[in-house]
């Protein structure tokens, strides 16, 4: 049976589609064969950071109502083996999303992968409700930042209600905390939340701490997720994360400032990128 | 002499249970499957027992008063009956209720009672201090985690215990005392149903809003409070007071 994981965060624009590409490249790059879904119907996005947009074309809604079978949407990625791409419909809305017809393509696709990621879109409406009904895990992507905390912590409690485990009284829903954007500098300077401070109120384990990281966005426009650049501190970090996520003691990195830089760095040295 | 007490009418919403039989042993265990299908409905819920559909049948009360607790269900009176029925009731300790609009005279007879809204939420709390039910002295709703944002918890007749944090955006009440043994970030209720001896206790007092009685503060009226200590909320006259514990 695969294993199911949402991708949530209750607020928009934290990361969540960035956090889906390289959480799905990471799993893959390990051998595990992975298919990420992009459950934001009307403004599919993770096709564009997969950098497959030009091969789009069946999409989940398709596969739902019935118009083409779910391996003619699935697009098999071209860097790394075993990664499958279930894009979204740019033209519908979410609700030609139905329960039944999302059940019936996580029951087919687990027969083929070993991790079905579920990119959820933002809010509390019905496509992040059934991105993560079906869930058996969740990687709630925060910012340190206090909107965003209150909605993580508002969809901690949605997926303790109203996810199908927490419906059928199975056993909860393994919740992961990934705080993307930390940006240890403004911490130290008192404009962001301190990584502590998240988790005292979050109060779920931290999978990964993602730095601010200029190679984010420059991965994005180029539709390669941000976890194949191994030099930047970001792709490094979301490599950490993945193989904490399959059991690996990683210590944490990129929570401290960097020591200031001495006369030389700060004359030849450029930015962190 | 200051004054220690005043007696208002208040009209509430209840929900009536109309037994249609008087053997009780059907009753219970028909109410108990009822439950097991939704539970936490209308849990620690004050109940009215409707005896209009009886006709003379004679009623068990003291087993039914333990039935129904046992079910977490609080029978608070009777209404409606034969004066056997009513006189039964009154002897386990059910008074007769009568229903709003009627005249006191017409309660002698065997009424017919409207079927009264259902009310999950409590009435809006106004100012009109009422004798809280005795029964809530006894009952405790104990939460073992964190109540997160968008989470509201309802200790309906009871006091309400938390062991956990009550995040910001998070709503707890009860209609009696509300205890947290973590940090309350959010909003606590407490005397929900109008008991202005109720008392809020947070370890960590950090609140967007504490009500007792509903009289309320919100978070810009905390100033000189013990943010972010031990504190007890309670209600003074129409004032509600702040101390540190420990």
């Amino acid at each position: 049976m695969a294993q199911v994981i949402v991708v949530t965060s209750g607020k928009g624009g934290v990361g969540k589609t960035t956090s889906s590409a390289a959480f799905a490249t990471g799993l893959a790059q390990r051998g595990k064969k992975t298919v990420v879904i992009d459950f934001d119907v009307g403004l599919r996005n993770l096709d564009l950071i997969m950098g497959v947009e030009r091969r789009v074309v069946f999409d989940i809604v398709n596969v739902i109502q019935g118009e083409a079978k779910l391996n003619q949407a699935l697009i098999r990625d071209k860097r790394v083996d075993g990664l499958s791409i279930l894009p979204a419909s740019q033209t519908r809305d979410k609700d030609a999303l139905t329960r039944e017809g999302v059940q019936g393509i996580i029951e087919e696709l687990s027969k083929e992968f070993d991790y079905i990621l579920c990119d959820s879109p933002a809010g509390i409406e019905k496509g992040a409700l059934l991105a993560l009904y079906f869930a058996d895990a969740a990687v709630v992507v925060t910012n340190p930042e206090v909107s965003s905390v209150r909605d993580s912590d508002r969809i901690l409690g949605v997926l303790q209600s109203k996810s199908k485990r927490a419906e059928e009284g199975k056993e909860p829903v393994k919740q992961h905390l990934l705080l993307t954007r930390y940006d240890p500098a403004r911490v130290e300077r008192g404009e962001m939340l301190k990584l502590d401070d998240v988790l005292e109120i979050l109060a779920i384990p931290l999978l990964g701490v993602i730095p601010e990281s200029e190679s984010v966005l420059k991965a994005s426009n180029s539709g390669n997720p941000v976890i194949l650049d191994s030099d930047s501190p970001a792709g490094q970090a979301y490599a950490d994360a993945v193989a904490r996520f399959l059991g690996e003691e990683k210590p944490h990195r990129f929570i401290e400032a960097e020591k200031k830089k001495g006369f030389f760095g700060r004359l030849f040295g450029g930015r962190a990128a | 002499m200051p004054e220690s007490f005043r007696l208002r009418a208040s009209n509430y919403s209840l929900l009536t249970l109309r037994l249609l039989t008087g053997r009780i042993e059907e009753v219970l265990p028909a109410l108990g499957d009822q439950f097991q299908k939704a539970p936490g409905f209308l849990r620690f819920a004050p109940i009215a027992i409707g005896l209009d559909e009886l006709g003379d049948d004679r009623v068990d009360f003291p087993a039914l008063i333990q039935g129904l607790r046992a079910l977490e269900i609080l029978p608070i009176g009777v209404t409606g009956g034969t004066q056997m029925q009513r006189a039964a009731a009154a002897g386990a300790g059910l008074p007769t209720l009568r229903p709003a609009g009627q005249k006191e005279t017409e309660v002698q007879a065997p009424a017919p009672v409207a079927a009264p809204p259902v009310a999950m939420n409590p009435p809006p709390a106004a100012p009109a201090p009422t004798p809280a039910p005795l029964a809530a002295a006894a009952r405790t709703l104990v939460v073992e985690q964190n109540i997160r944002a968008g989470q509201r918890v309802h200790a309906q007749g009871a006091d309400l215990v938390v062991i956990g944090t009550v995040n910001a955006g998070a709503e707890v009440i009860a209609d009696g005392n509300v205890h947290i043994y973590g940090a309350l970030r959010g909003r606590a209720v407490a005397g929900a149903g109008d008991d202005g001896e109720a008392r809020i206790f947070a370890q960590i007092f950090d609140p967007e809003l504490v009500a007792i009685a509903g009289f309320y503060a919100v978070r810009d009226g905390l100033s000189g409070t013990p943010i972010g200590r031990g504190a007890i909320v309670r209600l003074e006259g129409e004032q509600l007071r702040f101390s540190p514990i420990g």
